[in-house]
């Protein structure tokens, strides 16, 4: 049997013949066709360096120069005009869209209407994915970082027409004053009194001010509380006295309270004051409209005499009929923790 | 095994020890049973030669040696299979997403006490996934082998057995060794026995030798060898004739069927060509995830992600370029062909060789059985001086020309007379007369049935009781007539028939132009000369002749032929020749026809004489010339190089050296090998693969089923083939219908064809998967399609559109291309990837961000907001993300924008998908052509969507990160969608028009 090795010596050993030479012929006819007779003698590796560069053919990759500026060529061309197709449909499907006013809005979109309340000073990205303010009274390059990233968030406030260009049409607004259409209202950092950056936020003095912001929802109008006797039973009692407190017409306003989360956080907090006089939003702010140099309102929160040395649990809500407190959400209420070394 | 370990078991492989085994199969069975005296034999087997063993004897050998029957080849246990399943291929690169999932969650939770419920549902998702694709493969397995175990245990059999003097009948698995068998024609032989007693016993060894000849069997021992000699029947092959009686030597896997059956389970079928392409794409799409994902990994860490995050790419860039759907995909429809193939009568054993069936590009057919019909059919009649074909229709419409001529009657006589052949059943349909059960020889039969079909004489029954027969001397070889002498009305009719040399020199007279002449030279050779040109044709003769006696012999006188007949057996009258032939399946000349338009090449491996096989090759068109090389030849230098054809016999394949055999396997396209050995065939077969083709056997006999084994798909025939034969085979012919190796060719071309279909559909949206995760990285934008939702496109809406296309019906090329070359022809290639990739994918791709970007934009976010938004995107701790419009998002509402951004990118995809799928749908033709007929297809697209409009709106699928979004956003994927058939019928148009232009040579799959 011609298979076996073993039975080699067996065979008779013919003359070639024309026959054979033939069958060369005809072998190397074969291999043409199904596998190129030196890619056979080649290793594994000498295949693989001469798939990367076959210096024979001059191939990178199995492909020639011009074969590869060819597909290149091609390629260029077809997702070129891709290119182009998207960007024509693109454009064409943005011009359906208004730029200063959202399409979807409000509980139509995914924003909804109930706005997440924020507060400044942020953690920061050291200590990114924690909501605690930890800062040393008498170190001031350590107390430093916090006032600097509330001045940074502040900057606007203080030079207002800054950030936004141009016809911002602003003006001083009050209850009595709502701005017409087009306008938006300034806001005198004066209302936060102590909590300025000159004094760093007071956060030298042990006594921090934090300050609260309402998410900014497009056409979004509170439900304001202003009518004392139709308060909420879980609103702070301090707060609905303050209410009371507050002149009838500037009860449109979203109101903000802040507590300690358990009694004992409420006892280490100790006193609070909240800066504007009146503890809120004022309703002239709203709804938000995407006008040019519309500035959020604020609400600066001053923690008077905090115990220091002890985590302390904060949450602070914005009250609206509107707005619905939702820890897991984060909206309508916002917690911190603040500590104080 | 000892014996293995000593021989350098590193050095030899398998195969190399299976040859050896091989050709060492004759000398392996070397036995003196045969050759003892019968009382000897007797004695040691502890048996009597009247009484046969006791039956306590018996069943003490029983428990000894256990049943009588051949051991089928050990099974892996179920568990292991399972296993099996669901670490195979790609569940390996899940498994490891899984697994950096649990690494992540567990880390996550040592760390900062938080279950990651993300990466744990995940995880989970990914093994059920492992598990069910595990549970379905291995289903579908088990299905396709219950169907061969039972068709295993279909065929259970009875022996007569005498043991203790009384005759009993036992199931064959019960016989041992030592038991004296009685054995009739049309009996199955139940073990290898020796004969003890015979009355003309015949059996047929082609199930071992692949010659039907019927040998006689003997008490004599003639030959050393036990496969020579006279006095020993096989196991597993048939008696034709006689009765007889015997001791059971060898049973079970020790007789020589079981030592075949044997050596052909220990040669390990080659991988076959589907398993080596999806090994091949397996291999590839393993080796890009991978890379990708640690380049990536890597790339991610270094630009400075959390780690976590980096975990996140790699498994998102696994679970997107692996196509979890493909194995399930492959193994349905493979197990959709098999089906398909059941229905027309094909079992296929194994399901993957339904795919090889369609790369094949040989096929090396036996002829005995497969090719024909293996019945002995009457074909020619030579009387009166001329040769007529016969008809063997029922109808009987053209026997018309030659009935009535004198002559035949005369013929038909002596044929009636001189034939011990009888009907085994009452004959009451006259219908299918060829079908009917003849006791008797093959020729003996197909006269029987061919007179029985003229109905010359009336009944021949009748006819031969009204001619009572008076003494006969049956066939033998060495004198190779047969005579019998009958009573007429007044006198005694002789009647032969035998070699028509034999005949011819008996004969003085001859029935010639309607009169009886004198048998001259001149018509001794017309004679001579017509049964030569019916021997070109391979058709065996019969010579006829008759002689009414002399008034001496009256049916009273004494006939004997015991020592000598004592009446004069010379000086006949010459009558006529009756040719048989087995003649050649109907179907088979088509089937050779479209095999040779589809570039296959298809060789006759037989075991009959070249004559014959050149014959019948001939009449099937596997020769269609007539100059028709000599293989022995073939090495002088002046062989003809123009001829075609060639015919090598077994003796000349011998001389050959491997080279040769391959350069004649190579250079002839019609091939003929004649009077091969089993080892041959199996030689035959290697030297075609060793030139790297892809080889279909079909064969019958037991002598295939090496050659059956070897080759890449073996085919054997349901009715006529012999155990062995189907065991060996990976597709068996329940109706041993040639043309059904057609249907298999064509549904093999079309699995690999529509496989390649499913893997371009199914890789085209893996851009579409990868590309969100390369634009999260390289651009900062927030995730625009997650993992779970990547996870859902490729193993729920994909899937069933993937898997349809498994239905989809045969491109108009199918028949009429070459086979593949399966060196460059591979199931993926450059241009498939290239193609789906960088073209639709592309597409799929941009749709997906059209459609997110524009729904950002919709929400507030405008494009050039979101790129480098990503690190504030994913902050938890900031609540008041701005948008475009100045409007503030608190972390969850940008989550869940960001997730509906995702289902809306998967609806794109999965619209896309609609596109792809009817893209794919055809390689070739436009889609106009193919039609929409594929329901399996258009239920499939609606089943797509209705999952993707289940996962978006039903209420509770927020868990999954899937949110509804509003209808337009399945209209922007629409015009993508659109695009992408277009784009496609133009890239099909311009291959179609263009052959060797750009699309073709760059994406022509």
């Amino acid at each position: 049997m011609p298979t076996s090795n073993s039975n080699s010596s067996n065979v008779k050993i013919r003359q070639p013949s024309l026959s054979l030479s033939k069958q060369e012929d005809l072998l190397n006819v074969q291999t043409s066709y199904y596998f190129k007779p030196e890619d056979m003698k080649l290793t594994d590796k000498q295949k693989f360096q001469k798939l990367i560069w076959d210096p024979e053919h001059k191939q990178f990759l199995g492909r020639n120069a011009t074969s590869w500026s060819k597909i290149c060529l091609f390629y260029l061309v077809f997702y070129g005009m891709l290119a182009a197709l998207v960007a024509i449909c693109m454009w064409v499907f943005f011009q359906t869209l208004d730029p200063r006013i959202p399409k979807w809005q409000m509980d139509s979109s995914i924003i909804g209407t109930n706005p997440g309340l924020g507060f400044r000073p942020m953690p920061t990205a050291d200590n990114a994915e924690s909501t605690l303010i930890w800062f040393e009274g008498s170190n001031k390059t350590n107390f430093n970082k916090w006032v600097n990233n509330l001045s940074a968030f502040l900057d606007k406030y203080y030079t207002p027409g800054k950030t936004e260009k141009g016809t911002a049409s602003i003006r001083k607004c009050s209850y009595n004053q709502p701005p017409k259409r087009g306008q938006v209202c300034d806001f005198d950092v004066r209302l936060w009194g102590e909590c300025s950056p000159d004094k760093f936020f007071n956060y030298h003095r042990n006594a921090p001010c934090i300050f609260l912001k309402l998410n900014r929802i497009y056409g979004w109008v509170p439900e304001y509380y202003n009518d004392i006797h139709d308060l909420p039973e879980n609103m702070p009692d301090d707060l609905k006295k303050h209410i009371a407190s507050v002149k009838p017409e500037e009860r449109n306003t979203i109101w903000i309270s802040c507590e300690g989360e358990n009694p004992a956080d409420i006892e280490y907090l100790g006193p609070i004051s909240y800066h504007p006089q009146v503890q809120g939003f004022p309703g002239y702010y709203y709804p938000y409209e995407n006008s040019e140099g519309y500035l959020s309102p604020l609400v600066a929160v001053q923690f008077l005499r905090p115990v220091s040395g002890i985590v302390i649990n904060i949450e602070c809500k914005a009250w609206a009929k509107n707005i619905k407190h939702s820890r897991a959400d984060r909206t309508g209420s916002v917690h911190f923790e603040l500590l104080i070394d | 095994m000892g014996k293995k370990k000593e021989a350098k078991p590193r050095k030899l492989n398998r195969k190399d020890q299976s040859l050896k085994r091989l050709e060492n199969f004759k000398k392996e069975i070397v036995t003196d049973h045969h050759t003892v005296p019968i009382d000897v034999l007797c004695s040691r087997l502890e048996t009597d030669i009247e009484r046969g063993l006791s039956q306590y004897k018996a069943r003490q050998l029983f428990m000894e040696t256990g049943p009588n029957a051949l051991t089928p080849s050990r099974k892996t246990p179920e568990y292991i299979k399972f296993i099996k399943t669901i670490t195979e291929g790609f569940s390996l690169l899940l498994w490891i997403g899984a697994s950096l999932c649990i690494i992540a969650a567990v880390i996550e939770y040592v760390y900062r006490k938080k279950v990651d419920t993300d990466n744990l549902l995940l995880a989970a998702v990914l093994v059920l996934i492992i598990i069910m694709t595990g549970i379905f493969m291995y289903y579908q397995q088990n299905k396709s082998s219950k169907i061969m175990d039972s068709f295993a245990t279909m065929i259970p059999q009875k022996a007569e057995v005498i043991r203790d003097g009384q005759q009993i009948t036992v199931n064959v698995k019960d016989l041992v060794v030592g038991d004296l068998v009685d054995m009739k024609f049309g009996d199955r032989i139940p073990a290898d026995v020796r004969i003890t007693k015979s009355q003309g016993f015949k059996v047929d060894n082609s199930s071992i030798t692949g010659e039907n000849e019927p040998l006689l069997r003997t008490n004599q021992c003639t030959n050393e060898n036990i496969l020579e000699t006279r006095n020993v029947a096989f196991f597993s092959t048939n008696a034709v004739e006689g009765t007889a009686q015997g001791i059971v030597i060898m049973c079970g896997d020790h007789t020589v069927m079981g030592k075949i059956a044997g050596l052909t389970a220990r040669l390990h079928p080659s991988i076959t060509p589907l398993a080596r392409e999806l090994n091949r794409f397996m291999t590839i799409i393993t080796f890009w995830a991978v890379i990708l994902g640690i380049i990536f990994g890597v790339a991610s860490i270094a630009i400075g992600y959390p780690w976590i995050d980096s975990a996140l790419f790699i498994i998102g860039i696994i679970v997107s370029n692996v196509p979890e759907g493909l194995l399930a995909t492959v193994t349905l429809s493979l197990t959709v062909t098999a089906k398909k193939m059941a229905l027309k009568n094909c079992l296929v054993k194994n399901l993957e060789a339904v795919e090889t069936l369609g790369s094949t590009n040989v096929v090396c057919s036996d002829k005995t059985g497969t090719l024909t019909q293996n019945k002995m059919t009457v074909c020619h009649l030579w009387y009166n001086g001329d040769v007529v074909q016969a008809d063997i229709s029922e109808d009987q419409y053209d026997a018309r020309k030659y009935t009535e001529t004198p002559g035949f009657d005369i013929l038909i006589r002596c044929a009636t007379l001189c034939n011990r052949a009888e009907f085994i059943n009452t004959r009451t349909p006259r219908k299918y007369i060829m079908k009917w059960e003849v006791r008797g020889d093959a020729s003996e039969a197909a006269i029987l049935k061919f007179i029985e079909l003229t109905r010359l004489e009336g009944d021949p029954d009748e006819f031969r009781k009204a001619h009572k027969k008076l003494i006969e001397l049956p066939f033998n070889s060495t004198s190779k007539i047969q005579l019998s002498i009958h009573a007429l009305a007044n006198n005694c009719l002789m009647v032969m028939k035998g070699a028509p040399e034999r005949i011819l020199e008996r004969c003085k007279t001859i029935f010639i132009n309607d009169d009886v002449e004198e048998l001259s030279d001149e018509l001794r050779q017309t004679c001579e000369k017509a049964c030569f040109e019916l021997a070109a044709r391979g058709e065996r003769i019969l010579g006829f002749c008759d002689m009414e006696m002399k008034d001496t012999y009256t049916y009273s006188y004494p006939f004997t032929i015991d020592p000598l007949p004592n009446f004069p057996t010379e000086g006949l009258r010459f009558v006529g020749f009756i040719s048989l032939i087995d003649p050649p399946r109907p179907e088979v000349h088509n089937a050779v026809e479209t095999c040779k338009t589809a570039g296959i090449k298809v060789i006759m491996v037989t075991g009959d004489h070249p004559v014959t096989a050149k014959a019948i090759a001939k009449e099937v068109g596997i020769i269609t010339t007539d100059s028709i090389e000599d293989a022995a030849l073939f090495y002088n230098a002046d062989h003809d190089e123009t001829k075609d054809a060639i015919v090598v016999s077994g003796t000349t394949l011998r001389e050959l050296q491997q080279d040769e055999l391959d350069a004649i396997l190579y250079t002839y396209n019609e091939i003929v090998f004649a009077r091969t050995s089993p080892t041959q065939k199996l030689q035959i077969v290697e030297g075609l693969q060793r030139l790297k083709n892809i080889v279909a056997v079909t064969g019958d006999g037991v002598n295939d089923s090496p050659a059956l084994k070897k080759a890449d798909i073996g085919i054997a025939m349901g009715i006529s083939g012999s155990e062995v034969s189907q065991q060996s085979a990976d597709m068996i012919l329940m109706d041993d219908n040639f043309a059904s190796i057609i249907t298999g060719i064509e549904e093999g071309r079309k699995i690999f064809d529509n496989l390649k279909k499913s893997i371009v559909y199914v890789l085209a949206s893996n851009i579409a998967e990868l590309a969100p995760c390369l634009m999260f990285i390289v651009c900062n934008i927030p995730l625009p399609l997650g993992i779970l939702a990547i996870l859902c496109i490729d193993v729920l809406t994909d899937m069933l559109p993937a898997i349809s296309l498994a239905y989809e019906k045969a491109e108009s090329d199918i028949m009429k291309r070459t086979p593949r070359n399966p060196n460059v022809d591979n199931l993926v290639t450059f241009r498939l990837y290239f193609l789906a990739y960088c073209h639709i994918g592309v597409l799929e791709a941009c749709a997906g961000f059209f459609v997110y970007f524009l729904i950002m934009y919709e929400y507030g976010f405008k494009p050039n907001r979101l790129f480098g938004l990503r690190p504030e995107w994913d902050t938890y701790y900031i609540n008041d993300l701005e948008d475009s419009y100045g409007q503030e998002w608190s972390y969850e509402e940008r989550k869940q924008l960001e997730y509906t951004c995702s289902t809306a990118f998967m609806i794109a995809v999965v619209v896309c998908q609609w596109g792809d799928v009817l893209a794919c749908k055809t390689r070739l033709n436009s889609i106009m052509v193919q039609g929409m007929t594929n329901w399996f297809m258009n239920v499939s697209i609606l089943i797509e969507t209705l999952l993707a409009i289940f996962l978006t709106y039903t209420p509770y699928m927020s868990y999954l990160k899937f949110y509804p979004v509003g209808l337009h956003c399945w209209l922007y994927a629409l015009p993508f969608s659109g695009l992408i058939l277009l784009f496609d019928e133009y890239r099909k148009f311009c291959i179609r028009n263009y052959p060797r232009g750009y699309f073709y040579r760059e994406t022509y799959y």
